[in-house]
Parts: C-alpha cells; sequence; structure tokens
C-alpha cells in the first residue's frame, strides 16, 4: 500500500490491524510516532495560561455590574439577617456539640488506606495527615492534606485537596498529590484535575503530572497505572537528592546524612520500601555515592573516593 | 462540576441563560483554556491570547441576552479570532517549546543534547513556516488531542478538510525534520 495514504490513515486514527502492521513495519514509523509525540513540547498551556473565572470576574465583570443583581439584593438582605442568626446559632452547636472534623495521620514507615463518607479510597504514603469534616461531606468535599496520598475519588461534585502550596480540584477521577516542603507534585491517573498553585491555574488530564520545586514548573507525562508508592516504591524524576533523602528517612525511619554531596544534584530513579541495604544501592549507585548504615536508624552517604 | 446547559430546565426563555452568574461561568470553565489554546496556536503569544480570550467572554457577558447557550461557543471564537486580526496583519508565529532544564541532564552525553537542541529549533521553524490553517489544525488534534469534528467545528470547515490540514502539516514536518531521523 502506498506509504502516505498510510500515515493518511494513521495520522485520522483509521489504520485497520493489517495497515496497523504495515505501517509500523515502515522503516521511519518510530520516526513518524516520535515527531506527533515531539509536538507536545510545544504545547501552548506550559507558556500561556488564560485567568480563572475568579481573576477574569474581578478584571471584568465588576466594572458592569448588571442590574439583575442589584434588584435581587433587595428582597435578599431581610432573608440574609435571618439567615445569619441561622447561621450563628448552627455553629454554636456544632462548635460545642458536634466536633465532626475528621484526622488520619500516618507516622514513619506507615501507610494506610481508609474510605471517606463517600467511598471515594484515599491510601495515605508515610508521614502524612489529612483532615476533613464529616458531617457535611456530601455538599463540600474538601480535604487538607500534609504529604503524599493517593486519591480515589467517587463520583459527586467538586472535590477539593487544600496543601500549603496549592489546591488541587477534581474534575475526574484518580490523581497524586505531594506536598513536602516546597516541592509540590501532582499526578492524575484518570479523569482531570486542576490545579490552582501560586495564582497559575493547570488542567491535568489521565496521564500528565505537575511539578512545582522553588518556584520552578515542570510538567510532563506519566504511564503508570498508580502511583509507584502505592505498591512499595518510591520513584523520583529529576528531583533534588534532598528530596530522595527526606523519603528514604520517612518510609525506613532513619535518619539521613550527607557528606559532601552537592545539595542540587537531581536524581532519577526510585527505591523500594521492603529493604533498606537494596534501597540506598539503588540510592548511591547512580550518583556515585557510598553509603554506610550506622546505627539502626543512621544512614550516611558520601562522596565515592 | 460543568453545569449541563441542556438540563438547565429555562427552554422556555433561554435567551435569559447566559446572563445568569452561574452558566456563565460554566460557560467560561469550559471554553476559555481550548479558546485561549486556539488561539496560542494560530497567532503565537505576542498578541497575549489569554487576554483576547477573555475579551472575548466580556463580549459574550455585554451580549448574554442575544446570544443563546448553544451560540456561546461559535460567538467565543469568531469574536476572540476577530479581536486577534484587528490586531495585527500577519506576522511570524515563533511557538516556544519545553526544554528540560539544563541542570537536569548533567549525565547527558553533549553530542545527544546538541542534536536535540538543533531538532527542536528546526522544528520550530517548521510549524513557524506551516500556513496558520495546517499549524493550527495539526497541534489542536496532536497535543490538545481534540477530536476532528470538534476541530471543524471550531475552524468552521468539513471534517474532512481538517484532515487533510493535519496530514499536510505533517508530511512538511516528516520531510523537514529527516536528517534528524535515528540511522
Amino acid at each position: 500500500m502506498d506509504t502516505n495514504v498510510l500515515i493518511q490513515k494513521w495520522l485520522t486514527g483509521e489504520l485497520s490491524e493489517e495497515e496497523r502492521k504495515a505501517f509500523d513495519a515502515l522503516e521511519e514509523a518510530s520516526f513518524y510516532k516520535d515527531i506527533v509525540e515531539d509536538a507536545s513540547y510545544f504545547k501552548a498551556s506550559n507558556f500561556s495560561e488564560v485567568n480563572d473565572f475568579a481573576t477574569f470576574k474581578d478584571k471584568y465583570i465588576t466594572e458592569t455590574a448588571s442590574e439583575t443583581k442589584v434588584i435581587q439584593m433587595q428582597w435578599f438582605q431581610p432573608v440574609l439577617r435571618i439567615a445569619s442568626v441561622v447561621v450563628v446559632a448552627f455553629g454554636l452547636y456544632f462548635a460545642f456539640l458536634y466536633n465532626s472534623n475528621v484526622q488520619v495521620e500516618t507516622a514513619f514507615a506507615e501507610k494506610t488506606t481508609f474510605q471517606l463518607p463517600d467511598a471515594t479510597q484515599v491510601t495515605l504514603n508515610a508521614q502524612s495527615e489529612v483532615s476533613y469534616s464529616s458531617n457535611d461531606w456530601d455538599d463540600n468535599r474538601e480535604i487538607e492534606l500534609k504529604g503524599e496520598a493517593f486519591f480515589d475519588v467517587a463520583k459527586g461534585a467538586k472535590f477539593d485537596v487544600l496543601t500549603d502550596e496549592g489546591t488541587v480540584s477534581v474534575l475526574g477521577t484518580e490523581f497524586n498529590v505531594k506536598q513536602r516542603g516546597s516541592l509540590f507534585e501532582v499526578t492524575c491517573f484518570e479523569g482531570t484535575v486542576r490545579v490552582v498553585s501560586n495564582g497559575i491555574t493547570k488542567i491535568l488530564k489521565a496521564g500528565d503530572d505537575f511539578q512545582r520545586i522553588n518556584g520552578e514548573i515542570i510538567t510532563g507525562k506519566n504511564r503508570a497505572a498508580s502511583p509507584s508508592w502505592t505498591n512499595s516504591m518510591s520513584y523520583f524524576k529529576r528531583l533534588p537528592v534532598t528530596e530522595v533523602f527526606a523519603e528514604l528517612e520517612r518510609q525506613y525511619n532513619v535518619k539521613v546524612q550527607a557528606e559532601n554531596i552537592s545539595q542540587e544534584q537531581l536524581f532519577t530513579g526510585g527505591f523500594g520500601h521492603k529493604d533498606l541495604d537494596s534501597a540506598l544501592k539503588a540510592v548511591s549507585e547512580p550518583l556515585g555515592l557510598d553509603y554506610q548504615i550506622l546505627k539502626d536508624d543512621m544512614v550516611r552517604f558520601s562522596k565515592r573516593e | 462540576m460543568y453545569f449541563d446547559l441542556k438540563s438547565s430546565g429555562l427552554k422556555t426563555d433561554l435567551h435569559k441563560d447566559i446572563c445568569e452568574g452561574r452558566i456563565f461561568e460554566s460557560i467560561y470553565n469550559k471554553y476559555s483554556q481550548s479558546l485561549h489554546d486556539y488561539l496560542y496556536y494560530k497567532y503565537g503569544d505576542r498578541l497575549n491570547p489569554g487576554d483576547k480570550a477573555q475579551d472575548a467572554f466580556a463580549k459574550l457577558w455585554e451580549n448574554c441576552k442575544k446570544v443563546t447557550p448553544e451560540k456561546a461557543k461559535s460567538f467565543l471564537y469568531t469574536v476572540a479570532n476577530n479581536l486577534m486580526l484587528n490586531e495585527v496583519k500577519h506576522q511570524k508565529v515563533v511557538l516556544k517549546y519545553q526544554t528540560e532544564s539544563p541542570k537536569a541532564t548533567t549525565n547527558e552525553n553533549p553530542e545527544f543534547l546538541l542534536e536535540k537542541d538543533q531538532y527542536f529549533k528546526k522544528y520550530q521553524q517548521v510549524l513557524s513556516k506551516l500556513s496558520e490553517e495546517q499549524r493550527t489544525a495539526f497541534l489542536l488534534s496532536k497535543v490538545e488531542g481534540k477530536k476532528h469534528e470538534e476541530i471543524a467545528e471550531i475552524l468552521g470547515v468539513t471534517r474532512k478538510v481538517v484532515e487533510y490540514r493535519i496530514y499536510s502539516a505533517f508530511d512538511v514536518l516528516r520531510k523537514e525534520l529527516d536528517n534528524f531521523k535515528i540511522k
């Protein structure tokens, strides 16, 4: 078959089983695939963004406040007065009698999986903490996170994860959020999520990841079906070694000392959560470091001579 | 969280719909980013696609009584496109590409890095050389993953035309980038 026709059908996604084989057999098939894939390096949202609705509204809409709004407020005001009394009463009732804030924490070297009231699954990585309010959960799906967690969100309205470094709003289903110090990392595994961090809004589709470290934003792709740590692996993509050491400390409950190691050095790779010795090997080998287990809970990395 | 316009139940008085803040917001959330992306691919970033997209939404708000929700999308694309055209007579569009941060690649062979850099420079040049139509259709399809039907609707052409534009864009790319083929 004519190569041009094959290419045309490939671009349109209309290759039959047989034609696909013929296409893959082309000497240049992988080159063609690269061209299409590399186009994503030019992705618009990496360079330029549109403001979110709130910003847009402040800038454009308040200037032209419509008449309907004014009319609405006139009958609305007495209602608001009554409402505020009710709200205060309820507020007092809930504050003193009905404390429904739920907190879940994990210690070093501990992971846990639990369910939220709506059957959303949350898997919490080591030394992390979430809190949410259970009584009005169905109306207000908001959860606060310090650390790292994987969410498999049940269908429903808005679902927000709040961290110190930004907010992740779910428009779909499965995603991972990691906020450790100034590192903020979101990976979307299924559906769509929106990340708002430092005034920047990004929409992540399945397979996208977002990373902000020391103010620098990197976005990339990810092919895994769930975060590696839920399968007892920690994986890093171009992160400073300090982040890797910090994760070692969290997973094995050890203290890590680093001797003469440039903090700037970046690490790509992973380690398992089952065996400290092989984890240390996995980290030290690619970085050209030596390691030593000093005590049960003390590890030292040093530059190889 | 997107509002389904068809189920809004106000069929008798559709013209009022967009003037309602909540519905306007849902339209904004649904279309603003893809409107922006379209402007960016077509005209580059020098004319501030983000502002133009927002100007179009401001126009939609002003005209909220006249535009039905079904027409909102094409209203936005047309207005934004016109706003761009008013401002510029065709200039060269150079799209940026995302480089991996240099400190990250210390372990890669410098020759490989150089080649990669040249490859993306060339890729960028070829994208600039493509016609607006080719570039927009190709990037909306392959980067944003939009369906051909949707691109056709945005660009106001048939699906066949979209497919032809994608193909011809790709054809230029593969010929111009031929030197970078891995032997």
